[in-house]
């Protein structure tokens, strides 16, 4: 048996002899698509076990199955971040959690399974948000495995990150992953427009001829929670306050003879649940953590640049390589610029509503300005107060033609100058 | 008939108001919404063999286990190695060295569901074919992962002789490439989940549907019930107008479908209508005739619908599938039953409520008549979630383990029209042969290739992907790679599910995995 020092310092009897035996056939020569810059033997060997150093972001469905994988592989210095406490829900996919866990931060959980289970390797849990994190933090790695949930936090992580990402999103049977090269292949912010449109209910609709079961529980938490239960906050994790929820919507679903609302779907409805199995996750992460280890070692060519899966029906799986998209403001640079044609009786609030719905740009709750002062800000509560009058402004009252407005938005990793003409 | 027909409903919504979950039906959660109780509970009665205990084998359970089914059996006679001890995470590292391999991984196999009976097997599959078949047989399904070739053969035999007996999961790998296939007799599937959803038969209303169409006087509503109409009341009457003015029949030319689009919108009293805008959207159903999916079609002629296939001992599903056949050769409107699933339309709550009423009552009064052609007793739950999925049934028939590797015919097609696949699968197979003859050396690039010239025969140009597949398996032979084995496990996994809960459609023939590229293919099929 052989005893080595591990990249952290402390001395271990962990690497003993033939434990790499799988992984070290791959990397002690090369395969017929491994790229000629291939250092076979020991030179990777050590790059992967002494000097690499990866983050995973995320320690859910995904993250549980990257941090196992990464770390068999022979990764040792992986750090860990995800700001989420562990709920019985999860238990059902999320493998290194049990029962007794429930409300533990997960990142602490999963750092301390996967140090107990695979000796030797270092896991540095942070339980917190990406957003915490600055430039210098995230600079330091050599490889980023993103798996990450919200659609908001890839967009932020993507535009955040000069270093590889590989992002995905299981759902039920389905599933992506990509390898994203910053700058030299297609970014998350190119493929936005490839996102499922989220289902959401006008709120019209909602108050005056709901006719769908979801419509009466949308109904009761939008607007019957607010009405009776005052400020209080709705939290979608208190089974009292789904109960309440759902027994509102079922006594006036009642009335209006809809059928079909049960304490499952009020629940999917307000927490927007997302169905995943086990099995989808373990596929999309070995896919991501199979092109961390490629990439890392270059002992085989990777995916270029997109895996796309659907197991519904037999399985289907489509790879392809995903064009990187003209002027995308992540690949590009800062700052997007767009024209804009509208009437001149548009207004504000009309404004801010065409940017939530445009497909590729996905603006939810945006500020904006003129060069020169606020037209409507969201935050803070008094700037939104004293530009709240703005809303029911015209446009064209406030901005001349072919003028520009400042678009920000806590969603959007780059700001957007407008540039408005009028019909 | 209303009124029984609200009844009905008033007592479907004051069925008592739910409790919260309970703590399975929490955990369970994210899964149930997919395959609901009825798939929960098959997987919690399925009884699932394992047939080695490597990191792939305990991948696949993990995702088993974790949502939920009856019990696995783990059969490996070997100690755990220090390689072993390196890939696998269901093993204690170091400290399992030595240690049973199947003891081990089901201990913490185990750990992940309390609900899940785990239990391990030190005997060899040798002597249990030898000696206790039927302990085999008894299983649910039985997966196989790397096994020597001559074994394989002997088990996929074994359970190929009664079609009763359970399917057989065999899964291949070697570094970065595998494969899996999975041996059944037939599998037959109502719960789908097509994404294709029933027709409304707009272009043949039922006479409620078509005189509450024909009742509605547009011009003498409020524009406020006037942009609620559903779109597809608006769609029937427009038809039916259209049809009284051109000898009965739907518009056929292009002309006459742009003319007919252009009578909904001056329909719109107010611009902003979207119930006309719907209509207008959907308006391809009116000349779309409704008529029996020819995969359905298809499925009335399969041979256990024979009358001397149909003894009693057939499953349901073929009384129900004989039952629906009967239906569509009495039905007026040479159609499958109707279902009363409503896509979300723009409308306000009486009209879209009444709709939705009309529906149901018809699809009610259409199930009574299909059932009056069923022969035998059949649940009523599956009974409804038949006729529920009437448009999108699958019926699979598959061939045993082996037969493909042993037509050359099959194998020379296959490599003409999926090089990359095919390739793949047949130097895996090269593998598992080279082994069984000399396990004590590393089989070279040659020896593959020639292995894999006997099999596809000697004056089989191999295609240029062949020696990407030779030398990629001939370069790690015995490599199970962590991330293939999580890969498969994965895969597998979901395939198992697929079969035991009988949702969804399982993948039938050879599924080629290449983790270089990254990519599935199907071969084989």
């Amino acid at each position: 048996m052989t005893t080595k020092t591990d990249v952290n310092g402390a001395a271990t009897s962990s690497d003993w002899q033939d434990r790499y035996y799988h992984v070290d056939q791959i990397l002690d020569r090369p395969g017929p698509r491994t790229d000629p810059s291939f250092l076979a033997g020991d030179e990777v060997k050590d790059f992967l076990r002494n000097k690499c150093k990866i983050l995973v972001i995320g320690a859910g469905g995904l993250g549980c199955e990257i941090l196992a994988n990464l770390a068999l592989t022979g990764f040792k210095d992986i750090h860990l971040i995800d700001m989420d406490t562990i709920d019985i829900s999860n238990l059902n996919r999320q493998f290194l959690f049990r029962p007794a866990d429930v409300g533990r931060p997960k990142a602490i959980v999963a750092a301390e399974h996967v140090m107990k289970r695979v000796p030797g390797v270092k896991v540095t849990p942070y339980y917190g948000k990406i957003q915490d994190k600055g430039d210098d933090y995230y600079l330091q790695f050599n490889l980023v495995i993103c798996g990450l949930d919200s659609v908001e936090a890839r967009r932020w992580i993507n535009a955040t990150l000069v270093n590889l990402v590989d992002p995905a999103n299981p759902e039920s049977f389905k599933g992506q992953a990509r390898v994203i090269l910053p700058t030299v292949s297609s970014c998350y912010e190119c493929s936005l427009d490839m996102l499922n449109k989220p289902t959401t209910f006008p709120i019209c609709t909602i108050a005056n001829t709901p006719h769908l079961p979801e419509h009466r529980i949308e109904c009761a938490s939008v607007l019957e929670w607010p009405r009776t239960r005052g400020d209080e906050k709705l939290d979608t994790d208190d089974p009292e306050h789904i109960g309440w929820l759902y027994s509102i919507a079922v006594a006036r679903a009642k009335e209006f003879k809809i059928e079909g609302v049960t304490w499952s779907l009020t629940q999917g409805v307000v927490k927007n649940v997302i169905p995943a199995i086990a099995s989808t996750n373990a596929i999309i992460a070995a896919s991501c953590c199979n092109e961390a280890f490629k990439i890392a070692t270059s002992s085989a060519a990777y995916l270029n640049n997109y895996f796309m899966l659907i197991g519904t029906e037999g399985v289907y799986s489509y790879t392809f390589e995903h064009e990187k998209r003209d002027h995308c403001p992540v690949c590009e640079g800062e700052a997007l610029e767009m024209s804009i044609m509208i009437s001149r009786d548009w207004t504000v609030e009309q404004l801010i509503e065409l940017l939530t719905e445009k497909q590729n740009i996905q603006i939810k709750k945006a500020s904006l300005a003129t060069p020169e002062k606020p037209i409507y800000f969201q935050q803070p509560p008094q700037l939104e107060e004293a530009t709240r009058p703005n809303l029911e402004k015209r446009v064209s009252e406030l901005v001349p033609d072919g003028g520009e407005v400042v678009v920000t938005a806590s969603t959007l990793p780059f700001s957007l100058s407008l540039i408005i003409t009028y019909e | 008939m209303s009124s029984q027909d609200s009844q009905d409903i008033e007592t479907a919504t004051t069925a008592i108001i739910e409790s919260a979950p309970d703590t399975k039906t929490r955990r369970y959660d994210r899964q149930l919404r997919l395959w609901a109780t009825t798939g929960q509970s098959a997987l919690e009665s399925s009884r699932i063999l394992l047939i080695s205990g490597s990191a792939t084998s305990t991948s696949i359970l993990k995702n088993l286990v974790l949502p939920g089914i009856g019990h696995f059996t783990i059969l490996d006679h070997a100690k755990v190695s220090h390689s072993d001890a390196g890939n696998n995470f269901f093993l204690e590292g170091y400290n399992s060295i030595g240690k049973s391999r199947a003891e081990e991984a089901v201990q913490l196999l185990s750990e992940l569901n309390d609900g899940v009976e785990g239990r391990a097997d030190t005997r060899t599959l040798e002597s249990i074919l030898e000696s206790h078949p039927e302990w085999i047989t008894s299983f649910t399904i039985v997966i196989a992962h790397n096994l020597d070739h001559a074994l394989l053969n002997k088990l996929s035999v074994l359970l190929w002789k009664d079609s009763k007996y359970p399917p057989l999961v065999v899964v291949r790998s070697a570094g970065f490439l595998a494969d899996f296939y999975i041996q059944f007799h037939e599998h037959t599937i109502i719960e789908s989940h097509s994404e294709t959803s029933p027709s409304l038969r707009i272009d043949k209303p039922f006479p409620a549907l078509r005189e509450h169409a024909l009742s509605l006087e547009f011009d003498k509503m409020d524009s406020t019930e006037h942009g609620h109409i559903p779109y597809v009341v608006i769609l029937v009457r427009a038809l039916e107008d259209w049809k009284k003015s051109h000898g009965g029949s739907p518009p056929t030319s292009y002309e006459e479908r742009q003319q007919f689009k252009k009578g909904i919108r001056e329909m719109k009293v107010k611009d902003d209508e979207e119930n006309y805008d719907e209509a207008e959207a959907q308006a391809y159903r009116c000349w779309t005739e409704t008529k029996i999916p020819s995969e359905i079609t298809t499925l009335f002629s399969d041979p256990a619908l024979s009358t001397e296939a149909m003894d009693s001992s057939r499953s349901p599903f073929f009384h129900l599938l004989a039952a629906l056949k009967e239906y569509t050769e009495h039905s007026d409107t040479h159609t499958l039953p109707l279902t009363s699933t409503l896509p979300d339309m723009k409308s306000d709550t009486h009209n879209y409520i009444h709709l939705q009423r009309l529906y149901k009552t018809r699809a009610e009064e259409e199930k009574q008549i299909f059932k009056s052609h069923l022969r035998v007793p059949v649940d009523d739950a599956m009974v409804d979630s038949f006729v529920k999925n009437a448009h999108a049934l699958v019926v699979l028939r598959g061939k045993p383990w082996g037969t493909f590797d042993e037509d050359k015919a099959a194998l020379v097609e296959s490599l003409s029209t999926m090089p990359k696949e095919t390739c793949i699968h047949l130097a895996l197979s090269a593998l598992s042969l080279l082994q069984a003859s000399d396990t004590s050396v590393s089989p070279s690039a040659e020896s593959i290739r020639a292995k894999i010239k006997t099999l596809v025969g000697q004056s089989t140009e191999l295609p240029d992907e062949a020696d990407d597949a030779i030398e990629e398996i001939a370069r790690a032979p015995f490599s199970e790679l962590p991330n293939t084995a999580a890969f498969l496990g994965g895969m597998v996994a979901q395939e198992v599910i697929k079969m035991v809960t009988k949702q969804y459609v399982p993948v039938k023939g050879y599924c080629v995995i290449d983790l270089i590229e990254t990519w599935t293919g199907t071969i084989g099929a």
